[in-house]
């Protein structure tokens, strides 16, 4: 980048908001190492450096807490890396309205620490918290457990101020908990990974926090008992905020089943009010019996809560060194015959494999571990479960793995016909293709 | 109408026969007239032809005629719509999916149904009823309305306000592309690959093509329900115990408000209980789990009554609750007994506003010389003010259209919006500037071109535009399904 760019640049932010050379080591994306990182403090600097952006022709990577940076294609062009992490204030919270208005690059617990300190909590709990930013967990469409009962970002986003590729600001949605005016934009930049648009500010709905939150975590010997399991928790009257499922080789490996031989377990949440969440407990323990269980314990406090982070980032925690991170999306009746597949198929590529799924909504995480030195059996298994997944009607995200591997293994799978309108609106809202360009979806 | 010639119209009449048949194809003037309004009746707008498709490649052979030929062309589900969305703004082709009803599956285990667009909204929940289960959200209307035009309009109800409205819960969509090209959007699994191409079709009113098959989750009905009565002596205190109720931290499934105008009007007709002389009831609906129900319509009463409520009343048995959301649900038909005529408004605020906006509803109204009833989902936020007129007096219908622009106003000046369940179509394309930016407009067109880039699919909408054929006004009638008594406004 001319230095004449890079001194307008810092004529936006300032000169101690932008780093270059050395100082972007933490920026470097699948080997590539951008020409400079740069953190507006202010919706009109994104504003201008889009403008400049756009002028220019530069690459523009928006970041947040880089938590899912590493999701995707390797990018075409690494131009400017855009780091939303000063835009981290909490514009406006109206208890009575249940909502909330937020700058995009506040952490996810500074936000939720703000509003438990008024008794409410925006409904998502991706892995991550204390790094992931709210427009990040947007823009990735980031979720965690309790998405089984309070839905993902599509169900929370009621309104959304981003930065288009030309640096217009947009606002799609609004504040109000319903709305029906016009194009329901914001469900556009959910998931969109930051190729439409550049979050800035998001409001949300809210909910009351729960008096009680337990985790009644139920152990099989099979990990097929679970599939069982879960099929009669969805037939009855218990409504669990979460219905999680990790395999034998999850449960060791992040030492939730400590002394038990178990196939796989059962995790189920309840929170609301206390008697609620007692009579939940009672009855998930009684309707479970009835499925053979070898282990059954009831969770509270910190021993929850470190429960809950282990399923959330499985990747990170079950092996010491993940080879690879895919995510399936499946019918949830069939999520355990999947993952009992997948595991077969890891083990005649000779690895192996640990596996979490949300399971009645059939959202599956599966961590690759082994292979040595060599990317090829990584690259076999990834194949086979990509056909699998395919096999079953689902849909597959390569959410993690070496360059190597991403050389011989796609991200995401092809879009098919609907592809078509994605690439239109792509060009529509970034004709210059300069925002995360090559990254997303069908080279988008 | 278009300006046709008589040879065109002709030969488009027989490839038009060519794909439905001679049965399925309607011209004739009287006949084409049935469909050139919806629930809206201040404007008309008149189909050169009206076609009933009976599957998604009869659609997609219609859509491809449409487009080669450059006729303008609009989806029509049961014409219950109140902002004129399926109106033949330039004439062209209303395509009917009345013959499109099919429940194609019902899949239990994964709590989901595949449906056709022309299927009816009630009919759903009657059909997975038997087992337990039903489909979630329930406008007003849904003994006629389709679930397509619920799709379109991103549809809401009284329980949206605990369950979220239609977009919450569809997973995936089966469309016919203004082009003719059958593609699906998402599907059976979730967080779909790509852009959430079936986030933005919901409630594209129709502008994005056809929706053919319809993906929708099933809901398990509740173990236990609790239904509560409060009336307040001032409209202000029914207003401020809608918030006390939010913040004792309770998600009621129903938060419905009848200002004193509706109420008397409800109790001369049907005598549903509700006490004459207060100037506000809520209506509050509590349900899911048996156990602590109690406790939360405990929290309720108490919230109302701190809140100032003169009376709360808990319903004791399935008739009383009955009895009490036929107070609220036959509101309309019951306007009917103090006014020739009433349109109904939509608006949203953010729920804490209430107080205000409602004075300035009460006092817009009053110096356009007109009565107003308010009956709406007080827990949203989403006002549904119905002003009260005498069609045949000169001029009132326009000072009721006026009244009802002020009152938008007032809505986006709080943080609000033009509409909370009915949609833009014709009747608010002009207020869209109220809450959108020059910017904000252009995003949402540069995303209509990339589905519907010829302008040929429902032209005319949604956007300001000069060329059009529609008529306006004078023109209150009620809804056919009104007179039959199926369903009141909300
Ligand atoms: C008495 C009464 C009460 C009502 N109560 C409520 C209420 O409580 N909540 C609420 O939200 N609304 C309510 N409405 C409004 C109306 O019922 C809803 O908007 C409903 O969803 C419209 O469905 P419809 O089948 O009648 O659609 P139509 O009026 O036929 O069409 C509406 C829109 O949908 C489009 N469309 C229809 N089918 C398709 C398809 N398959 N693919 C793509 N686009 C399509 C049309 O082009 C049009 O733009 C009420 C209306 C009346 C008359």
């Amino acid at each position: 980048m001319h230095s004449a760019l890079l001194d307008k640049i810092r004529g936006i932010v300032g000169a101690e908001s932008v780093l270059t050379g050395v100082e972007l080591s933490p920026y470097v994306l699948e080997g590539r190492t951008p020409a400079a990182a740069v953190f507006p403090g202010s919706v009109e600097e994104v504003s201008a450096l889009l403008a400049l952006a756009s002028d220019e022709g530069i690459a523009v990577t928006p970041w947040g807490g880089g938590t899912k940076i590493a999701i995707g294609a390797p990018p075409e062009r690494l131009g400017l890396v855009l780091g939303l992490r000063r835009l981290n204030r909490l514009l406006e919270h109206e208890p009575g309205d249940l909502t909330a208005t937020s700058q995009a690059g506040i952490t996810l617990d500074a936000l939720q620490g703000r509003l438990a300190a008024r008794g409410q909590w925006l409904s998502l709990d991706p892995a991550f918290g204390e790094q992931a930013t709210l427009g990040g967990i947007l823009a990735a469409n980031a979720s965690g457990p309790r998405r089984h009962l309070y839905g993902t970002a599509r169900d929370l986003l009621i309104g959304v101020t981003v930065v288009a590729a030309d640096g217009s600001v947009v606002k799609g949605g609004g504040k109000v908990v319903k709305n029906v005016a016009g194009y329901d934009l914001p469900k556009l930049y959910i998931g969109s990974f930051g190729t439409l648009g550049i979050i800035v500010e998001a409001t949300v709905k809210l909910r009351p926090r729960p008096d009680d939150d337990r985790l009644v975590l139920t152990c099989f010997e099979r990990l097929k008992d679970c599939g069982q399991a879960v099929r009669l928790v969805l037939a009855s009257d218990l409504i669990p905020s979460a219905v999680d499922l990790l395999d034998g080789e999850a449960l060791r490996g992040v030492g939730l089943a400590p002394g038990v031989e178990t196939g796989g377990a059962l995790l189920l949440g309840f929170d609301g009010m206390r008697e609620q969440v007692e009579w939940q407990c009672e009855e998930a323990r009684r309707l479970l019996a009835g499925a053979g269980p070898v282990a059954q314990r009831v969770l509270e406090a910190e021993a929850r809560d470190a429960a809950w982070r282990s399923v959330r980032e499985l990747g990170g925690r079950v092996f010491p060194e993940a080879a690879a991170q895919l995510r399936l999306a499946v019918l949830p009746s069939q999520v355990a015959e999947v993952i009992e597949q997948a595991g077969a198929a890891a083990q005649r590529c000779g690895l192996r494999a640990a596996f979490g799924a949300h399971a009645a909504v059939g959202i599956v995480t599966a961590v690759l571990a082994g292979g040595g030195e060599s990317a090829q059996p990584v690259i076999a298994a990834l194949r086979e479960w990509r056909e699998l997944v395919r096999a079953a009607g689902g849909h597959a995200v390569l959410e993690r793995a070496p360059l190597a591997v991403k050389e011989q293994v796609a991200v995401w799978d092809p879009p098919g016909p609907a592809g078509r309108i994605m690439e239109r609106i792509k060009i529509q809202l970034d004709p210059k293709g300069i925002l995360n360009p090559g990254r997303f979806v069908g080279g988008i | 109408m278009t300006t046709l010639t008589e040879s065109r119209r002709q030969s488009l009449g027989r490839a038009l026969e060519g794909i439905v048949g001679k049965a399925a194809v309607l011209t004739d003037p009287q006949e084409l007239m049935v469909y050139e309004s919806d629930g809206l009746t201040l404007f008309r707008a008149l189909a050169d032809f009206v076609v009933f498709p009976t599957s998604t490649q009869q659609v997609s052979a219609l859509v491809r005629l449409a487009d080669a030929e450059g006729l303008p062309f609009v989806a029509r589900g049961a014409g219950t719509g109140l902002s004129g969305g399926c109106l033949p703004t330039e004439g062209g082709l209303v395509i009917a999916l009345s013959r499109m009803t099919r429940i194609l599956e019902v899949d239990y285990d994964n709590q989901l149904a595949v449906v056709e667009p022309g299927l009816v909204n009630l009919h759903l929940s009657w059909a997975v009823g038997p087992r337990g289960y039903y489909y979630a959200p329930d406008p007003a209307s849904q003994q006629a309305c389709t679930i397509g035009g619920n799709i379109a309009n991103n549809s809401g109800g009284p329980h949206t306000l605990k369950y979220g409205v239609t977009t919450n819960h569809v997973l995936g969509l089966e469309v016919v592309l203004p082009d003719g090209e059958v593609v699906w959007l998402g599907g059976k699994t979730r967080d779909p690959l790509g852009y959430d191409l079936t986030g933005v079709f919901v409630g594209s009113e129709g502008t994005f093509g056809i929706a053919t098959k319809i993906v929708v989750r099933l809901l398990k009905k509740p173990q236990a329900v609790k239904t509560v009565l409060a009336a307040f002596d001032e409209i202000d205190r029914a207003s401020e115990a809608v918030s006390a109720i939010i913040a004792r931290g309770l998600v009621p499934a129903a938060l419905e408000m009848i200002d004193q105008v509706t109420i008397q009007a409800v109790e001369d007709a049907f005598g549903c209980g509700y006490p004459r002389d207060a100037a506000a009831a809520l209506l509050i609906e509590l349900d899911g789990l048996a156990a602590g129900m109690e406790a939360q319509a405990e929290r309720v009463v108490a919230a109302c009554r701190e809140a100032g409520a003169r009376e709360v009343r808990t319903a004791k048995d399935e008739a009383e609750r009955q009895l009490l959301w036929k107070g609220r649900k036959s509101a309309f038909g019951a306007y009917g007994r103090v006014s020739p005529a009433y349109m109904v408004m939509d608006g949203v605020i953010p729920r804490t506003k209430l107080p205000y906006v409602l004075r300035r509803v009460n006092e817009i109204v009053a110096a356009a010389n007109l009565r107003v009833g308010n009956v709406f989902h007080a827990g949203d936020g989403n006002l549904h003010p119905n002003i009260l007129y005498d069609p045949r007096r000169p001029g009132e219908e326009a000072r009721v259209v006026q009244a009802g622009a002020e009152i938008l106003k007032v809505c986006a000046e709080v943080g609000g919006s033009i509409s909370g369940e009915h949609g833009i179509g014709l009747e608010k394309m002009d207020y869209m500037p109220f809450i959108f930016s020059p910017a904000d407009l252009a995003t949402m067109h540069r995303v209509k071109e990339a589905f519907n880039p010829r302008g040929l699919c429902n032209p005319g909408k949604i956007f300001p535009t000069k060329k059009s054929c529609v008529e306006t006004g004078p023109a209150y009638r009620a809804h056919p399904i009104e007179e039959k008594g199926l369903a009141q406004r909300f």
